[in-house]
C-alpha cells in the first residue's frame, strides 16, 4: 500500500473531487474465452448507453482485445437493497447508489486480437483481472476493417460510431457465396442492393440478378421516399436490364435492354425436376419427362401439352408410364401456358445471349419478373433454366482456360431471392443453385442468396455461404441457422435477435475480420454521388459496343 | 492558556488508538465540535501529529457544583460567578483516525493509526482547513470510525464528513464531495443497508447547515 493517500486515491478513482463522468466503461472482473468476459462496469456508465453488439476494446498489458458486448445484467452486492430500495428520484441518493451498490455488469465476447506489433489475430487469449475497458475509437475501428479503397467497400458504420466508416472487403466476399438474411421488411433489397452497388462499382465482378419484385433493375420502391435508383440508373451501361414481362416494364416506364423468352423445345426434364415442391412435380413424373424427352426429342413439352389419344396410347404401349402419372404431368405442364415468356416459335437463345452480356460485355444483368415476380413456378423454372445453362458455361470456359490459358471468364456473383426455396434440403442436391453454393468458387460463380427464412435452406448449403449479412430474425430457428458454424455465435444471437426492425445488420463471416453490427448506409441521393466515379473506368471496347442494334428496346 | 482559536486542549490520557485533553469550560468553543478534526504531535517527534476526531466533549462536575444542584434556586449572581470565574474541567475525547508526517515540509497524511501516542500535556489543536483538505482527500479514514466501537460511529462519520464539506467554498464542489463520499459508504457498508441508509440521511446535502 502506498503511503501517500493522493496516490492512493488516484488508482482507486476515489478522491475529493473524483469527476462523475469519464471515458472509461469499467474493469474486466472474470470470464473465459469461451463464455466471454465480465465488466464491471463503472458507476459513470449507465447501463442504458450501452447496446449488445457494440464494440469494446479491452487494454491488456500488450495486446488490444476488441471485443463484442453480448449481455449487460444488473447486479446489486446486497440482496437487501432489493426489498428496500432506495429513493432514486433524490439525485444524490441515485448517484451514491449507482454503481456502488447497485451497479451493471456486461458480457463481453473477445473477437480479436491486436497484437503489440499491431497485428490482428485470432483470439487465443484473455486480459487478465481488472484491465480497463473503453468504447472503441474511430481508429481501432479503420485498424480492423480496413479504409476504403478500390476493393473495400463502404457499407454502414458500426452503431455507435456513426461517423465512421465499415468496408467490405469485396474480393473475399465473391470468393464464397453471400446470404442476406431477415424478416420481411427489414431491408435485405436494400442491402443487397448496397452491395451489389459495391461489386459493379468496383468492378470486381460481374452479377446476375434474378429480380423477383423489380428491386434492382431501373427505379426502386421504398416505404417512405417515392421510389429510389436502381443499378441500371447508377451504373447505365455498366448493368443490362432484361425482363420477361414488357408490358409491366412498359407501365414502370423502365429501360428495359432486351426481352427474354425461352421457347419450349429448350426446356429439359432437369428444368422442372427443382419444380417437385414448387409445382407439384412429383418423381415419377419427373422420370416421365425424361422417358418423353427421350421419346420425343426436343419437342417433348409441346407434344406432352398437345398429346392426341394416339400418343397416349402409344406412351401406355411403348413406356412405363402410368397414364395417371402422365396425366398429372400434363396438368402441370399446362400451367406453362399461362406464362407468356414460354414460346412455341424458335427464339434466340437467351442463355447464351446473357452469357455474351456478362463475358463478353462484362456488364452485369438484371432480369425482372414483372408480374411473373409473384409466381413462385415461374420465378424458380426461369432462375433454374438460366443458371444451369449459364453454370455449365462458365465450367467450360474455366476447364477451357485452365487446359490452354485463354482468359476465364469474370468472377459472377448469381443472386436470388426467395433462396430457400432453391435451396431446401429436398431439392439442394440436384439443383445447379445447390452445387454451385457447395462448390466454393471453383468455376468463378458464386450465390447471393436472399431469404427470410434461413432455417429452410439446407446445413450443407448454408455452411458454405462464407459471409452472411443479416438483418433482425426473430425466429429461433432461422437465428441458429444463421449463427451455425459461427464462433462466439452465442453472444451473437443475443445481438441478432435485438437489431432494430429496419436498417441494421450484422456481417460476419468471410468478408469481415470480425461480426460486425452496422447501420447500413442510407440508400439515397448521397449514396448516389458517393458512386459518381473519380476513377477512370478501365477502358472496355466491349461495352462501348453494347448497343447493339438487337436491343431494340 | 493560550488565546490560539485553533487551541482544543492539552492531552490528559493517550494512546495510539485516541486520547482525552482537558481546557477548561469558558474557553468551549466551535473547534471542540463533535466531529472536528483535531491534532496532537505524538510522543517524542515534532514531524508527526496524530489526527483524531472528537467524538465528545463532557464537562466535569465538583463537590460544589454537585451541592449546587441539589440546594435549589439558584441566584444570577452565582450562576454567572460559576460560569464566568470558577474554573471547571472540561474533557473532550478524540478517535485517532491517522497522522499527518512533514517529510521535506511536505505534509503527509497516513489514514491508520499513529505510531505513538501524543505525550501527556502536549497541545491539541484543530486542524486547519488546509489540513482537513489534505486528509479528506481520500477516504480510507471511514473504516477507522464506522469499525470503532466505543463511539457514536454513525454520527461521528456524518459529523466529520459534513465538517470536511463545509471548507469547499464551492457549492458544486460540496456536491461532488458528499456523493464521492456517499459512494464509499455504500461500498463499506454494502452489508448493512439500514446503517447505509441512516448515515446517507445524515449527510444529505439537503441537510446542509
Ligand atoms: N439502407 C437503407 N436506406 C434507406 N432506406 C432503407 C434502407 N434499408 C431499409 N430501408 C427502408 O426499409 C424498407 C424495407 O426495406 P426492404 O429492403 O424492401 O426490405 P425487405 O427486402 O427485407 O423486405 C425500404 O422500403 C426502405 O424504406
Ligand atoms: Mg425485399
Amino acid at each position: 500500500m502506498t503511503s501517500n493517500p493522493k496516490e492512493l486515491a488516484n488508482l482507486l478513482n476515489q478522491t475529493r473531487s473524483a469527476p462523475l463522468v469519464e471515458q472509461e466503461l469499467g474493469v474486466v472482473v472474470g470470464g473465459s474465452i469461451s463464455k466471454g468476459l465480465v465488466v464491471r462496469l463503472n458507476h459513470h456508465t449507465s447501463p442504458e448507453s450501452l447496446a449488445v453488439g457494440r464494440y469494446v476494446v479491452v487494454q491488456g498489458d500488450l495486446k488490444r482485445y476488441f471485443c463484442m458486448i453480448s449481455d449487460i445484467t444488473l447486479e446489486s452486492t446486497n440482496p437487501g437493497i432489493q426489498a428496500d430500495p432506495p429513493d432514486i428520484t433524490d439525485d444524490f441518493l441515485k448517484q451514491v447508489y449507482s454503481g456502488t451498490m447497485a451497479y451493471g455488469k456486461a458480457t463481453v465476447t473477445p473477437m480479436l486480437v491486436i497484437d503489440e506489433n499491431d497485428q490482428i489475430g485470432p483470439v487465443k487469449s484473455i486480459p487478465s483481472h481488472f484491465t480497463k475497458v473503453t468504447t472503441a475509437t474511430q481508429q481501432d475501428v479503420s485498424r480492423v476493417f480496413g479504409e476504403e479503397s478500390s476493393t473495400n467497400f463502404f457499407v454502414g458504420s458500426p452503431l455507435e460510431l456513426l461517423e465512421t466508416q465499415i468496408n467490405l472487403d469485396l474480393k473475399r466476399l465473391i470468393e464464397r457465396s453471400i446470404g442476406v438474411f431477415g424478416k420481411s421488411g427489414t431491408g435485405k433489397s436494400f442491402l443487397t442492393r448496397l452491395v451489389l452497388a459495391g461489386i459493379i462499382h468496383r468492378g470486381v465482378g460481374q452479377t446476375l440478378i434474378f429480380d423477383m419484385h423489380n428491386d434492382y433493375g431501373w427505379q426502386a420502391t421504398s416505404e417512405g421516399a417515392a421510389s429510389v435508383k436502381g443499378l441500371k440508373q447508377l451504373f447505365m451501361d455498366k448493368v443490362a436490364v432484361l425482363t420477361l414481362d414488357n408490358d409491366s416494364a412498359v407501365k414502370r416506364n423502365a429501360k428495359i435492354d432486351y426481352v427474354v423468352q425461352i421457347g419450349y423445345h429448350e426446356i429439359e426434364p432437369e428444368d422442372i425436376a427443382l419444380l417437385k415442391n414448387a409445382m407439384g412435380f412429383t418423381d415419377t413424373m419427373v422420370d416421365a419427362a425424361n422417358t418423353l424427352a427421350r421419346l420425343w426429342g426436343k419437342n417433348w413439352v409441346q407434344r406432352a401439352l398437345n398429346a392426341s389419344a394416339e400418343d397416349v396410347e402409344m406412351i401406355s404401349e411403348k413406356t412405363n408410364i402410368h397414364t395417371g402419372t402422365f396425366d398429372g404431368l400434363q396438368r402441370r405442364l399446362q400451367r406453362f401456358l399461362k406464362w407468356h415468356f414460354l414460346s412455341e416459335a424458335v427464339v434466340e437463345n437467351s442463355a447464351e445471349r446473357i452469357l455474351h452480356t456478362i463475358v463478353d460485355e462484362q456488364r452485369s444483368v438484371v432480369l425482372e419478373f414483372g408480374r411473373y415476380g409473384n409466381e413462385l413456378g415461374a420465378y424458380m423454372f426461369v432462375a433454374n433454366f438460366l443458371t444451369r445453362r449459364i453454370h455449365n458455361a462458365y465450367v467450360d470456359k474455366i476447364e477451357k482456360a485452365l487446359g490452354d490459358g485463354s482468359p476465364k471468364p469474370p468472377n459472377l456473383v448469381i443472386t436470388i431471392e426467395e433462396a430457400h426455396k432453391f435451396l431446401e434440403p429436398q431439392v439442394a442436391r440436384q439443383t445447379t443453385f445447390g452445387v454451385i453454393a457447395r462448390e466454393l468458387r471453383k468455376y468463378n460463380v458464386t450465390l447471393l442468396v436472399v431469404d427470410q427464412r434461413p432455417s429452410a435452406i439446407d446445413d450443407e448449403v448454408m455452411s458454405q455461404i462464407g459471409t452472411r449479412i443479416t438483418a433482425l430474425l426473430d425466429n429461433e430457428r432461422d437465428i441458429a441457422a444463421v449463427l451455425n458454424g459461427v464462433s462466439g455465435a452465442a453472444s451473437l444471437r443475443e445481438v441478432l435477435a435485438r437489431l432494430e426492425t429496419k436498417q441494421q445488420a450484422i456481417i460476419m463471416g468471410h468478408a469481415v475480420p470480425m461480426p460486425v453490427v452496422i447501420k447500413p448506409r442510407t440508400y439515397d441521393e448521397a449514396f448516389y454521388s458517393s458512386l459518381v466515379d473519380a476513377r477512370p473506368r478501365a477502358a472496355n471496347p466491349v461495352a462501348a459496343l453494347s448497343g447493339r442494334p438487337r436491343a431494340q428496346l | 492558556m493560550s488565546d490560539d482559536p485553533r487551541f482544543v486542549g492539552r492531552v490528559l490520557r493517550a494512546s495510539t488508538r485516541g486520547f482525552d485533553c482537558g481546557n477548561h469550560s469558558r474557553k468551549i468553543d466551535a473547534q471542540h465540535d463533535f466531529g472536528n478534526y483535531v491534532c496532537a504531535p505524538i510522543a517524542n517527534s515534532d514531524a508527526v501529529f496524530a489526527v483524531g476526531l472528537i467524538y465528545k466533549v463532557e464537562v466535569k462536575d465538583d463537590q460544589l457544583i454537585s451541592e449546587l444542584v441539589l440546594g435549589g434556586e439558584l441566584p444570577n449572581a452565582i450562576l454567572n460567578d460559576q460560569r464566568n470565574n470558577r474554573i471547571i474541567p472540561v474533557e473532550v475525547k478524540v478517535l485517532n483516525v491517522g497522522y499527518m508526517a512533514y517529510v521535506n515540509g511536505e505534509r503527509r497524511c497516513v489514514h491508520s493509526l499513529p505510531p505513538r501516542p501524543p505525550m501527556s500535556l502536549a497541545d491539541v489543536l484543530a486542524c486547519t482547513e488546509d489540513e482537513i483538505y489534505d486528509f479528506t482527500i481520500a477516504f480510507d479514514f471511514f473504516r477507522i470510525v464506522l469499525q470503532a466501537s466505543e463511539v457514536p460511529s454513525d454520527d461521528l462519520i456524518a459529523a466529520a464528513i459534513q465538517r470536511a464539506a463545509e471548507i469547499d467554498p464551492d457549492p458544486d464542489g460540496r456536491y461532488r464531495f458528499l456523493v464521492n463520499c456517499g459512494r464509499r459508504l455504500a461500498q463499506d457498508l454494502s452489508h448493512d443497508v439500514k446503517r447505509l441508509k441512516h448515515i446517507l440521511s445524515l449527510i444529505h446535502p439537503s441537510m446542509e447547515a
